[in-house]
């Protein structure tokens, strides 16, 4: 029999309030998307998303995006080798739920479970997507605000926020301003931020490579507080442009502070904080004047999908590991590091 | 004896710095009146040699005041006078004058002169100090500075009394090294 | 003619931002500066202070243009200023960190002592080399953590936390007597000398336990993800840091929790 010249995988994401199914194609020589499809729980201003509330959207939507991600495809369930699934980390409730689900189409299908981290999944999509060979990653998200590198079949993590995430911290102060959550908190803030003028002063919270986000936002949100009471002379306008630039110049620091520890000139940003506009373009020139460049995808890879899930998942697999189902509980903590990331040299 | 010409690094190469050394002054008051006077031909930096630790203690100073007058943000009149105020730990200048300016009392004198381009030449400053200041001149060196300092005084203007850790050194050059270390510190930070 | 004048920019490689340098690079030196390092901190150059026979770190942070100048400027000036105050405070209280030699905070640079030495990360890599077993029986690397330690847990007993504690962040100095044929960094492989604590740009005045056990984590993460290898190794470091602090017990107490807030944070925020 002559060998296996090519894989087809179905990933399933859903650790945080996004539900994404994508399918993926990938031969010795190349990798296709065969379908990449997206459900996002939007939740009122004001509030943030509920573990409950988004585990039972991704529930109720979870068939119905399956079957319109294989149809795209046109891939037929015999067609597929594996089933991937988040196994975290990310909030548990939808974690599981996907991964129920995720469970059910691999007994259904008889076809293998595999575990992806949501993190590896970032950065294997990203470096498949940009052609990043070994970049130094910034993950950012609502979730993780980390700086990773890879050394000896781990990708190790250099530097992480010591308290809350960049993501969550725009997104909270998103809540505090009472913007919209449609399409993304973080989304609107960056908007405001483009007419802000004037820079007000915020602790600046940088450890090492590792940095802080709390005491900021409690800053920002007794600026908020002020301002809302009348007694100051910036607008929300100027508080989203003061939170972004010293945010993103603290995330910019730590990563350059890596990529002089580990003698790099490439960065790779990836996770949903990773397309905004304004941290590609400082990181794009911290990086050139390091002699680099950075690396960014769009929203379609940035922000969290089930594509990146079905690559990661099926390097794993073509190195011959899958998850039995005894082994496929979700792990909300499931660190970085933890990967033995057997593809890479 | 004669006056030494040093180049110092990192200055303009159109500030050229002279520096001699007197012992036994005899005639410290007049020179101190001069002073007082703003007589511009004793436009000198009259710097009381007991409370120097070394050569290296006296350029650094030299080095924060042309630095500062380089940038034009010099807290006194002149380089002159900036560097008795850059041999204090403090920005009090009256206090900086008193401690390590001459005084009529100075018996070991150090003279800095910093001239510019179109400024006087190094024998037109030999002869005028020469003529000027009655004292045996020696070569500006550590061994010849040491005899002169004062150790309790630069331990009481330098804050370092109460170091047991130096006060645990026993060898003598070693001891003097880390005091000259510490007092070049505490002239790179003053003022913050 | 401005086509010409295109093509030629085009061609260049990506070049730095070409910023007027301080005064203090561009005047003449017995030895003019030498880049060393574009740490992320800012450019590390050697030359000399004074005198031809004094070498010197020249320290110098250019403006971030990525940054918003106001916070460029604050952060520069506030950083050039807290590193000379820890640095004087160190040295009185008789830790080995370089002297100061000058700075001019609004210009961006300082002037240190050039400590000779190698970088410790350089050391424990050339003494690992390839070695896969045997490292946590290896005396003289552990030997070598202690003295890490106690040069951090002495760090911390005079009530300074160093922010950005690595392997990289220390130089492995050998005493004057070692050095022989003018050799003065030392040999590859070799671990005697002293411990070097440099790169103060990010310490700071603290005594909370909450603060020492931080700049432990850092430390400790940068050890493992460095020489991952040689992570079973790190409590040695640890006993060394215990030797030179005795108060070290809260601290350490902390780093537990601060490690367990680092492993299993909440996603959640």
């Amino acid at each position: 029999m002559a060998p296996k010249e090519s894989w087809i995988a179905i990933g399933c994401e859903g650790s945080a309030n996004k539900l994404g199914i994508g399918v993926i194609l990938h031969t010795p020589t190349r990798t296709t998307i065969l379908s990449n499809l997206r459900h996002t729980f939007v939740s009122p201003p004001g509030t943030g998303f509920l573990p409950k509330d988004t585990a039972a959207h991704h529930r109720s939507h979870f068939v119905s995006l399956a079957g319109r991600a294989l149809a795209e495809a046109n891939v037929s369930p015999a067609d597929v080798d594996c089933v991937c699934f988040t196994q975290g980390p990310g909030m548990g409730a939808p974690l599981t739920s996907v991964a129920v689900a995720a469970r059910a189409l691999s007994l259904l299908w008889g076809k293998p479970l595999v575990g992806v981290n949501h993190c590896v999944g970032h950065i294997e999509m990203g470096r498949e997507i940009t052609g990043a060979d070994n970049p130094v990653v910034l993950y950012v998200s609502g979730g993780n605000s980390q700086v990773i590198a890879y050394a000896e079949q781990r990708y190790r993590i250099f530097g992480e926020t010591l308290d809350i995430a960049v993501g969550n911290c725009l997104d909270r102060f998103a809540r505090t301003l009472r913007i919209s959550n449609d399409p993304a908190p973080g989304y609107n803030i960056e908007q405001l931020a483009k007419k802000g003028t004037r820079l007000v002063e915020l602790p600046y919270a940088v450890k090492g490579m590792d940095c802080s986000f709390s005491g900021i936002l409690a800053s920002a949100d007794a600026l908020a507080a002020q301002m809302f009471a009348g007694k100051a002379d910036f607008t929300p306008e100027d508080l989203c442009f003061s939170l972004q630039e010293t945010v993103y110049a603290m995330l910019v620091e730590i990563t350059e502070r890596a990529m002089a520890h580990v003698g790099s000139s490439q960065v790779l940003v990836v996770g949903g904080v990773g397309s905004n506009e304004r941290l590609q373009q400082m990181m794009g020139e911290m990086a050139r004047e390091r002699g680099g460049s950075v690396f960014a995808t769009d929203e379609r890879f940035c922000i969290d999908n089930g594509i990146m899930i079905a690559h990661a998942g099926l390097r794993a697999f073509r190195c011959g590991y899958t998850t039995p189902i005894e082994e496929s509980t979700c792990t909300q903590r499931f660190r970085t590091d933890e990967v033995f990331v057997e593809w890479r040299d | 004896m004669a006056l030494e010409t040093v180049t110092l690094d990192h200055l303009p190469a159109s500030q050229t710095v002279h520096i001699a050394y007197f012992r036994n002054v005899r005639n410290a008051a007049f020179l101190h009146s001069q002073l007082l006077a703003r007589n511009p031909e004793f436009e000198y930096g009259f710097v009381d040699a007991s409370v120097i630790v070394s050569r290296l203690h006296l350029l650094s100073a030299v080095f924060r005041a042309a630095t500062t007058a380089s940038t034009n943000s010099l807290i006194t009149p002149n380089v002159h006078s900036e560097i008795i105020v850059s041999l204090s730990p403090s920005n009090n200048i009256s206090e900086a004058y008193r401690r390590y300016g001459i005084s009529p009392s100075t018996k070991d004198l150090l003279v800095v002169k910093i001239s510019g381009p179109d400024g006087l030449s190094h024998d037109d400053i030999a002869k005028h100090l020469s003529q000027h200041v009655e004292g045996d001149q020696l070569p500006v060196t550590d061994e010849n500075i040491a005899p002169a300092t004062d150790n309790s005084k630069v331990a009481k203007y330098y804050k370092l009394n109460g170091l047991s850790w130096l006060d645990a050194i026993k060898d003598q050059p070693k001891k003097r090294k880390e005091v000259e270390t510490l007092v070049v510190g505490t002239l790179a930070v003053r003022g913050i | 003619m401005a086509a010409a004048a295109v093509a030629e920019a085009a061609s260049e490689p990506p070049q730095q931002h070409q910023f007027p340098l301080p005064a203090v690079l561009e005047y003449p030196a017995s030895t003019p500066p030498y880049l060393i390092t574009q740490g992320a901190e800012g450019r590390l150059y050697k030359s000399t202070y004074l005198q031809p026979d004094i070498p010197c770190a020249l320290k110098y942070r250019p403006p971030k243009p990525w940054r918003h100048p106001i916070l460029d400027q604050r952060l520069t000036k506030h950083r050039i200023l807290s590193e000379a105050k820890v640095l004087a405070k160190c040295r009185r209280d008789g830790l080995r960190v370089p002297a100061m030699y000058a700075m001019d905070e609004a210009a961006g640079w300082m002037m240190l002592e050039w400590v000779h030495g190698a970088p410790v990360r350089v050391r424990v890599n050339e003494r690992l080399g390839d070695r896969k077993e045997g490292i946590d029986k290896d005396e003289g690397l552990k030997e070598l953590m202690r003295r890490i330690g106690l040069a951090v847990g002495k760090m911390h007993k005079i009530g300074i936390v160093h922010g950005d504690l690595t392997t990289s962040n220390m130089i492995l100095s050998p005493s004057a007597e070692s050095v022989t044929d003018g050799q003065l960094d030392g040999t590859p492989g070799s671990l005697e000398g002293e411990i070097v604590i440099i790169d103060l740009g990010l310490a700071s005045y603290s005594t909370t336990d909450e603060d020492r056990a931080v700049d432990l984590y850092v430390l400790e993460r940068a050890f493992t993800s460095t020489h991952p290898r040689a992570e079973s190794i790190f409590d040695e470091l640890l006993k060394g840091y215990k030797e030179a602090y005795k108060q070290s017990n809260l601290a350490l107490k902390r780093l537990e929790d601060v490690r367990m807030r680092g492993r299993k944070r909440s996603m959640l925020g």
